[in-house]
């Protein structure tokens, strides 16, 4: 299965040159010990026409899977039949609060319609197809750490059976006052505003973060624009030629990692710029589909290394073909989404 | 991609129509509905709603969703033999929900609107009760196929169709598929909100019908490989041979008038299991009771399948369950096949001039080998199901 376009909607704005510019700048201090989406970021009036009374959740979603579409060259004719697969750890609980606050507030009958449509997860989905204008197979899924690749297992598997031909397979989530309260009750935050990705840490330290990234995924290599991609396990592991480990604080111990410490594979991680978010592994496979695609690498943001990890500078001698995208989940199960360049 | 035969070998279902199949048989022949007031929380609504009573595994630490799904899981795996374990085989997991994928607790977020802290046992409850991760833990299954649909009201029967999908790939050799979801204040109020929930007991189909009921529950299904049935010295009797899903692209929460979502998923569905709409015994329709979801699905069931089509909503007998609507429904259309009979559409007894067409109005004989179930979602989600028995 191949990238044909993409499309991210974080921190420091949208589309794919905010991000390399974020991964050329580096670690930016966070405001309140939290990486969020700039609302001026959301305001294309063209592009969410038709979601102009939908939450910051829907509209991340649907400009991210907007520029995923727009960044490939998949003939005009075929979009209408485009399929969807959303995944979120938390969907748009902001809207969910909102409505219990309805509830509070106004009590059971005097709740807001709006309020509660925009609540269910799968509101972005729909926008997006509302938006595009896609008939195809439309789908929301949820499974905290590992949403983003079981939708990209489900995505290999619609493309097999043809379900569809083409699929924009995306993450969203979002943090707000109270998933912040609630990650300061149940994680260490960082003090300094500054995740240390590859300290192994049996009590990491996270920042809450939110966005949106999207791919439009196909099996036509002719539309291939970056690399395959694929999250189906692999029995007998090749070693890849670089690991891009999700290590954010939001899946306590990180010890896990010290396994790829160990092998002295090389390694980058980005959620110092990107923050921590259970669906970060789908911006670890959109920095490394870059990075494949433009034949550079970008330096990770933080090298504090007590491990004497082998992270990878910037410009390195040894060729990267192979790209693993791995995340250690709350029960040290390793989740790993492969990114491989055309002919590796 | 080679036809690979995909059976049903064991269901499961709680509702409140019945905590298991024997009992929900009994109430289907009976016409028994359920409905009453709301005594699991505190509401000032005045709707009827479809709750379960003596819920099994039923603890403060778990949510209610996932107390549901434990119950129809066991009784599914009990129904296929599978209680001694799965072996060597390669399980997944796919289940649907709504409620059971929101944080939305009314006494945490008071307590935290109150003064600014909550006791975390609300967010425990919630992190531990993802249904996929839960039931794999719960029975004690490794599996790299552990997935939640949350797509709204057709969560249960999308995630049977991704199950189909994964055993079609070879990705597994067994997937435990279906809903569940818990009544609970927030969609009470939410679908009140939107006057689209009847103050009596719902009446699907009917020309006088005023909205839905709510109601709980859990269905599910054990899909495995027909190869792998056979190993293991079973003869299946059920096939899931065919899924569609396709997106209206229309409105949040109102289908598309003309129905070509719906449409072109039961197309697909056909197509998949290389089947016509003659071939369809009988359907099992979302069928809410909400004006205008009744009214353009029967449109498009009189369509495809032509303005005799024997039809019915369970949702009468249910309820409407949400994310465990299309688990449950897809139990209810093999129990129709396997039994050869489908009870009363309840709640019916009037035509509507507008839909043209009547569900099933008394318990009807079945004599065909095919059967649809359909779920439409909000968010214009259109999902079908084709059921066969051998």
């Amino acid at each position: 299965m191949y990238i044909a376009g993409m499309g991210v909607v974080f921190n420091r704005g949208r589309g794919l040159a905010s991000l390399e510019n974020a991964l050329i700048q580096g670690w930016v201090k966070p405001n309140e010990f939290a990486y969020r989406v700039p609302q001026e970021t959301l305001t294309d009036k063209q592009v969410l026409k038709e979601a102009r009374r939908a939450d910051s959740f829907t509209k991340m979603a649907t400009l991210a899977a907007y520029d995923a579409l727009a960044d490939s060259n998949i003939p005009q004719e075929t979009r209408a039949k485009v399929g969807i697969i959303l995944a979120t750890a938390f969907g748009p609980q902001v809207t969910t609060f909102n409505f219990l606050d309805d509830i509070l507030t106004y009590g059971d009958a005097g709740v807001s319609p709006t309020i509660f449509s925009h609540s269910v997860h799968n509101a972005a989905a729909s926008y997006i197809a509302l938006n595009l204008q896609t008939r195809g197979p439309t789908l929301t899924m949820t499974q905290f750490a590992d949403s983003f690749r079981q939708a990209v297992i489900l995505a290999e598997s619609w493309l097999s059976e043809k379900r569809c031909e083409y699929i924009l397979v995306g993450t969203a989530d979002q943090t707000g006052k109270v998933m912040e309260y609630i990650c300061s009750q149940k994680l260490k935050i960082a003090p300094d505003g500054l995740i240390k990705p590859f300290n192994c840490a049996k009590e990491p330290e996270a920042i809450p973060a939110e966005g949106s990234a999207f791919f439009l995924m196909t099996n036509h290599e002719n539309y291939n624009q970056y690399c395959s991609i694929s999250a189906l396990p692999v029995d007998n592991r090749e070693k890849a030629d670089l690991y891009i480990l999700d290590s954010d604080g939001m899946c306590g111990s990180e010890e896990g990692y010290l396994r790829i410490a160990n092998s002295h594979s090389p390694v980058a991680a980005y959620a110092p710029i990107l923050g921590s978010m259970l669906t970060l592994s789908s911006f670890s496979c959109a920095i490394g589909a870059l990075m494949l695609k433009n034949g550079k690498l970008y330096p990770s943001p933080v090298r504090d290394n007590p491990h004497q990890m082998n992270i990878l500078e910037a410009n390195p001698t040894l060729p990267i073909h192979k790209i693993d995208c791995l995340r250690y989940n709350c029960n040290q199960e390793e989740q790993l989404i492969r990114l491989r360049k055309e002919g590796a | 991609m080679p036809a690979t035969d995909i059976a049903i070998t064991g269901l499961g279902a709680i509702s409140a129509c019945g905590n298991n199949l024997q009992e929900t048989l009994q109430n289907f022949s009976n016409g028994k509905r359920n409905g009453g007031p709301v005594t699991l929380f505190q509401s000032n609504l005045d709707y009827p709603v479809f709750q379960v009573n003596n819920l099994p595994h039923c603890t403060s630490k778990i949510m209610r969703s996932l107390s549901l799904t434990f119950a129809a899981a066991n009784q599914a795996i009990c129904n296929a033999g599978l209680e001694e374990g799965f072996g060597n085989l390669r399980v997944g997991i796919c289940l649907g929900t709504t409620v059971a994928s929101q944080l939305n607790d009314t006494d945490f977020y008071r307590q935290y609107r109150e003064s600014g802290h909550a006791p975390m046992g609300s967010v425990d409850r919630y992190l531990n009760s993802n249904l996929a991760q839960a039931l794999s833990k719960f029975l004690n299954i490794q599996t790299h196929l552990c997935t939640t649909i949350v797509n709204a009201c057709s969560s249960g029967t999308d995630a049977i169709g991704v199950g189909l999908s994964w055993l079609r790939n070879d990705y597994c050799d067994l997937v435990i598929a279906g809903g569940a979801d818990e009544l609970n204040r927030v969609p009470l109020d939410g679908f009140g909100s939107l006057s689209v929930v009847s103050k009596s007991l719902c009446a699907p189909f009917d020309r006088n019908r005023a909205g839905l009921n709510l109601g709980e529950g859990s269905g599910i299904i054990i899909l495995e490989k027909k190869s792998v049935s056979l190993k293991r010295g079973r003869n299946p009797e059920l096939f899931l041979k065919g899924y569609g899903l396709a997106a209206d692209a229309y409105h949040l929460t109102a289908p598309r008038p003309d129905g070509s979502g719906l449409e072109q998923a039961l197309i697909q569905a056909l197509n998949e299991a290389r089947i016509g709409p003659g071939d369809i015994s009988f359907i099992n329709a979302h069928g809410t009771a909400t004006k205008d979801n009744d009214l353009v699905e029967a449109r498009v069931l009189a369509r495809v399948f032509g303005p005799k089509v024997k039809f019915l909503s369970t949702k009468g007998f249910t309820g409407h369950t949400l994310g465990a609507a299309g688990g449950l429904e897809a139990v209810f259309t093999c129990l129709g096949l396997c039994n050869g009979w489908i009870p009363a559409s309840p709640g019916f007894k009037d035509l509507d001039p507008e839909i043209g067409i009547a569900p099933v109005d008394q318990k009807t004989q079945i004599s065909g080998k095919y059967a649809v179930s359909t779920s439409l979602a909000f968010g214009g989600n259109n999902s079908a199901l084709i059921i066969a028995k051998n």
